[in-house]
């Protein structure tokens, strides 16, 4: 299904520009816009994408956590998604949120699920077709899932602490000033209540964009492994948990680590700085 | 409580279903080139810069008439998210020809009632950017006039 020349560990969970474009009405997909711009999927779209909204859609509206199998069977079924649906999905700022909401089907066992290579600025910026027309599909049976995987690919608060203590592979995908704990928030971002700056103990610091090109694709093979089994210790005999602010940088690194370079045993703590840096008693490393 | 042509603006996003809120703010997005300086305007005051807690350029322009009326422009930078241009469109025509001190001492909650509560999110509180910018360009232009009294 991909067209990318890359030796990656599942080439097939990336689709390119191009593929795409060809497969715009293939019956088993469904394309997927996830955005950081609440607006953005109203000002225009793939043709035939479904919208779903990082918060609306996929995270409970009381507590802080995802909706639950019975909630996300309801979600697939009103967008036209069966299990066996291959969900492409794709979104603005270097498909942050696309690779959030690709972690969050997978969260729910999910298995037919793809990244569009350079997302919507990528599409955008090589002029292909964008429609506001909001598609309607047949509602479809979804199978409530009989769990959700948080085990496998969810990080808490505590294994993250237990990750830090037994000096296993913790990546920080934050930008090195966060890190450093010389700021709370990132560039270009309001304040999100974070009361302390710094990192998880042994955190080692590889900003999410680490992996991708200037186009927003994401680099080759080689070059990941070189980043990040010879630059941050990662070790696929070893488990890594990734972490960013709110989780959905870090969704970005967890697909490249699984995906991409094939790692069976990443976790994603999506909680992340807005929990740590505010949770009573949470150590925390200063500096580089 | 808030300038007449605001009012009306908040009066109409108050009776719109969600779906209709969300193609009008889209429209008003798209209409925010529209609030750009037009050439050989002058201006009281220009305040073009890139802060932090916004992703891209914005710059304020104010003019302000023999009758101390405020009139703004603005310029966007292409990264600014879709919310907060629809707010720079919203605040451009609705706060045209109040004053200075009208706008500065404009309470923010109106931004919500425009907005609805499903779309406000923590990363859309750069939509209280553009008016906390607007303000500030008033606020300087207000004490450069009480120093110059």
């Amino acid at each position: 299904m991909h067209t990318n020349p890359t030796d990656y560990a599942h080439p097939e969970a990336l689709v390119d520009t191009d593929w795409l474009e060809q497969h715009l009405n293939d019956k088993d997909l469904r394309i997927v816009e996830s955005n950081e711009d609440i607006l953005l999927y109203d000002t225009g779209h793939i043709p035939g994408a479904v919208h779903i909204d990082w918060r609306a859609d996929l995270q409970d509206q009381v507590v802080r956590d995802y909706i639950d199998p019975k909630k996300f069977a309801e979600l697939c079924e009103r967008n036209g998604i069966g299990p066996e649906t291959t969900c492409i999905f794709y979104g603005d700022k270097a498909n942050w949120w696309a690779c959030y909401a690709l972690w969050a089907f997978r969260l729910f066992g999910h298995k037919n699920v793809k990244i569009l290579n350079g997302g919507r600025d990528k599409w955008k910026a090589e002029n292909r077709p964008m429609t506001r027309e909001v598609p309607s599909y047949p509602s479809t049976e979804y199978p409530v899932p009989a769990r959700r995987f948080d085990q496998e690919i969810r990080a808490f608060a505590d294994e993250a602490l237990a990750q830090s203590k037994a000096k296993k592979p913790l990546i920080d995908v934050r930008s090195p000033g966060e890190y450093k704990g010389e700021i709370t928030h990132m560039a270009e971002y309001p304040q999100e209540g974070v009361l302390r700056g710094g990192h998880i103990p042994g955190a080692k610091s590889v900003p999410w964009k680490t992996a991708t090109k200037d186009d927003n694709t994401f680099k080759s093979a080689p070059e990941l492994a070189k980043i990040y089994f010879e630059g941050a210790g990662v070790n696929p005999e070893v488990d890594t948990v990734v972490y960013c602010r709110i989780g959905e940088r870090s969704s970005h690194t967890w697909f490249v680590l699984t995906y991409l370079l094939g790692l069976e045993n990443v976790r994603n703590y999506d909680g992340s700085w807005t929990e740590w840096g505010n949770k009573v008693g949470a150590p925390i490393e200063k500096g580089s | 409580m808030y300038p007449p042509k605001l009012q009306n603006i908040i009066e109409l996003f108050e009776t719109l279903p969600e779906v209709e809120r969300r193609e009008t703010l889209v429209n008003y997005a798209e209409s925010a080139p529209k609030q750009e300086p037009r050439p050989n305007e002058k201006f009281d005051l220009e305040d073009e810069r890139k802060d932090e807690e916004c992703a891209d350029k914005v710059g304020v322009y104010l003019q302000v008439d023999g009758e101390g009326r405020a009139h703004l422009r603005m310029t966007l930078g292409p990264e600014v998210q879709t919310l907060t241009r629809a707010m720079t469109s919203i605040l451009c025509k609705g706060l045209d020809g109040a004053t200075p001190q009208e706008i500065l001492d404009l309470p923010s909650d109106f931004v919500t009632r425009i907005v609805g509560a499903e779309l406000v999110r923590v990363r859309s509180q750069t939509t209280y950017y553009v008016l906390t910018r607007i303000k500030g360009i008033c606020k300087v232009y207000l004490d450069r006039q009480r120093a110059a009294a």
